[in-house]
C-alpha cells in the first residue's frame, strides 16, 4: 500500500472525546490502554492534541449544548480521519432517544465510520472493532490498486 | 437533645404554621408547612439546631407544584424534610439564599426546570440548559410538549 494509508494504519494515534457521557464508556476505553488489554501492541497511543489525531473515539449522546463544541472540533480534525462511535448512546441515544436535551443521534453531525454496541462494551469488542475498520481500510486500498 | 425533644419544641415553636407532621422512620420526618413561613423556619433550623442543607428538590404534581427542602442533625441521625405546597399557575416563594448561600444554584436550577420564581434571590441567570433554548417552556412540567421541528424521535428501522 502506498505510503499515506501505510501511516495512517500502522500506528493510529487515537483521541478520545466524551459528548455527555455518563463515563462507563470513558472507563472502558481506559482499560483497553492498560497492560491487560493491551492496544499499545498495535501501536495505538493516547493523543494530547486532536491535530494529532487519525482515529476519534466519540462516547456519549450528543446534548444540545456539546453539539456545538463537536462541530468546532470536527472542523479542527486534520483528515482522513475515522470516527468510531462507543456504546448504545452514541449509536442512537440508547434510552435518551425521548430527551428534551438530545435532538438528533450522532451520525447526523459528523460521519461515523465504525459502530461498536454494547453499555459498555467490553474492552476486547473495542479493539475488534477498532482492528476490523484496520482490517477493512487496508482490503478496500489493495483492490483499489488492482 | 434527643430526637423527641427536638421535634416537639419544633412543633410548639411553629405551631399555626405546621399543617402535617409525619413520622416516617426513627431516621426521618416530613414536616409540611405553610409557604409564608419558609425563612423563619430555615432561620431557626440553622442556628438553633445547628442542621445542615442536604438539598432541595421539586415536583409537579396533578393539581400543585411543590418543593422539599432537606435537612440534617447528624448527632442524633435524623433527617428533616420540609414540604411546601405551591399554586401550580405561579408558582412562588421566598427565596432562602440571602440566608445560606449554599442554596444559590439548586434555586436557579429550580427555577429554570419548572418554572418557580424566587423572590429575592441575588442572581437568576440559566445554569443547565443550553443558551438557544427558548424562554418560558419548561422541561420538567407535567406539559412538556415538544417543540423543536428538527428532533428525530424514532429510530428509524
Amino acid at each position: 500500500m502506498d505510503i499515506k494509508t501505510k501511516a495512517l494504519l500502522k500506528s493510529p494515534w487515537v483521541f478520545h472525546l466524551s459528548t455527555g457521557s455518563c463515563n462507563n464508556c470513558d472507563i472502558e476505553v481506559l482499560d483497553c490502554l492498560t497492560p491487560r488489554f493491551d492496544i499499545e501492541r498495535f501501536g495505538m497511543i493516547l493523543a494530547g492534541s486532536i491535530k494529532h489525531a487519525d482515529v476519534l473515539l466519540v462516547t456519549g449522546s450528543c446534548n444540545r449544548q456539546s453539539a456545538i463544541r463537536l462541530k468546532r472540533l470536527y472542523e479542527q480534525v486534520s483528515k482522513p480521519v475515522f470516527v468510531v462511535a462507543i456504546g448504545e448512546c452514541s449509536l442512537s441515544r440508547g434510552m435518551f432517544i425521548h430527551s428534551y436535551n438530545c435532538p438528533v443521534p450522532l451520525d447526523k453531525i459528523i460521519p461515523v465510520d465504525v459502530y461498536i454496541p454494547g453499555c459498555p462494551p467490553k474492552p476486547e469488542a473495542i479493539i475488534a472493532g477498532v482492528v476490523k475498520m484496520i482490517e477493512k481500510v487496508k482490503a478496500a486500498d489493495k483492490a483499489k490498486k488492482k | 437533645m434527643i430526637r423527641e425533644e427536638v421535634l416537639r419544641q419544633v412543633q410548639e415553636r411553629f405551631k399555626d404554621d405546621i399543617i402535617d407532621f409525619f413520622d416516617k422512620t426513627p431516621k426521618r420526618v416530613f414536616i409540611e408547612i405553610k409557604p409564608e413561613s419558609i425563612t423563619e423556619v430555615v432561620q431557626y433550623i440553622l442556628k438553633e439546631r445547628a442542621a445542615r442543607f442536604n438539598i432541595a428538590t421539586a415536583l409537579d404534581a396533578r393539581y400543585h407544584t411543590e418543593i422539599i427542602y432537606h435537612f440534617t442533625i447528624e448527632d442524633i441521625n435524623l433527617l428533616i424534610s420540609f414540604r411546601v405546597k405551591l399554586d401550580k399557575k405561579k408558582p412562588k416563594i421566598d427565596s432562602i439564599t440571602p440566608i445560606l448561600e449554599g442554596a444559590n444554584w439548586i434555586e436557579r436550577e429550580m427555577n429554570e426546570m419548572l418554572g418557580i420564581e424566587f423572590v429575592g434571590h441575588p442572581d437568576m441567570r440559566r445554569l443547565l440548559l443550553a443558551d438557544d433554548w427558548p424562554e418560558g417552556i419548561y422541561p420538567l412540567r407535567c406539559d412538556y410538549k415538544e417543540w423543536d421541528e428538527k428532533a428525530i424521535r424514532d429510530r428509524g428501522i
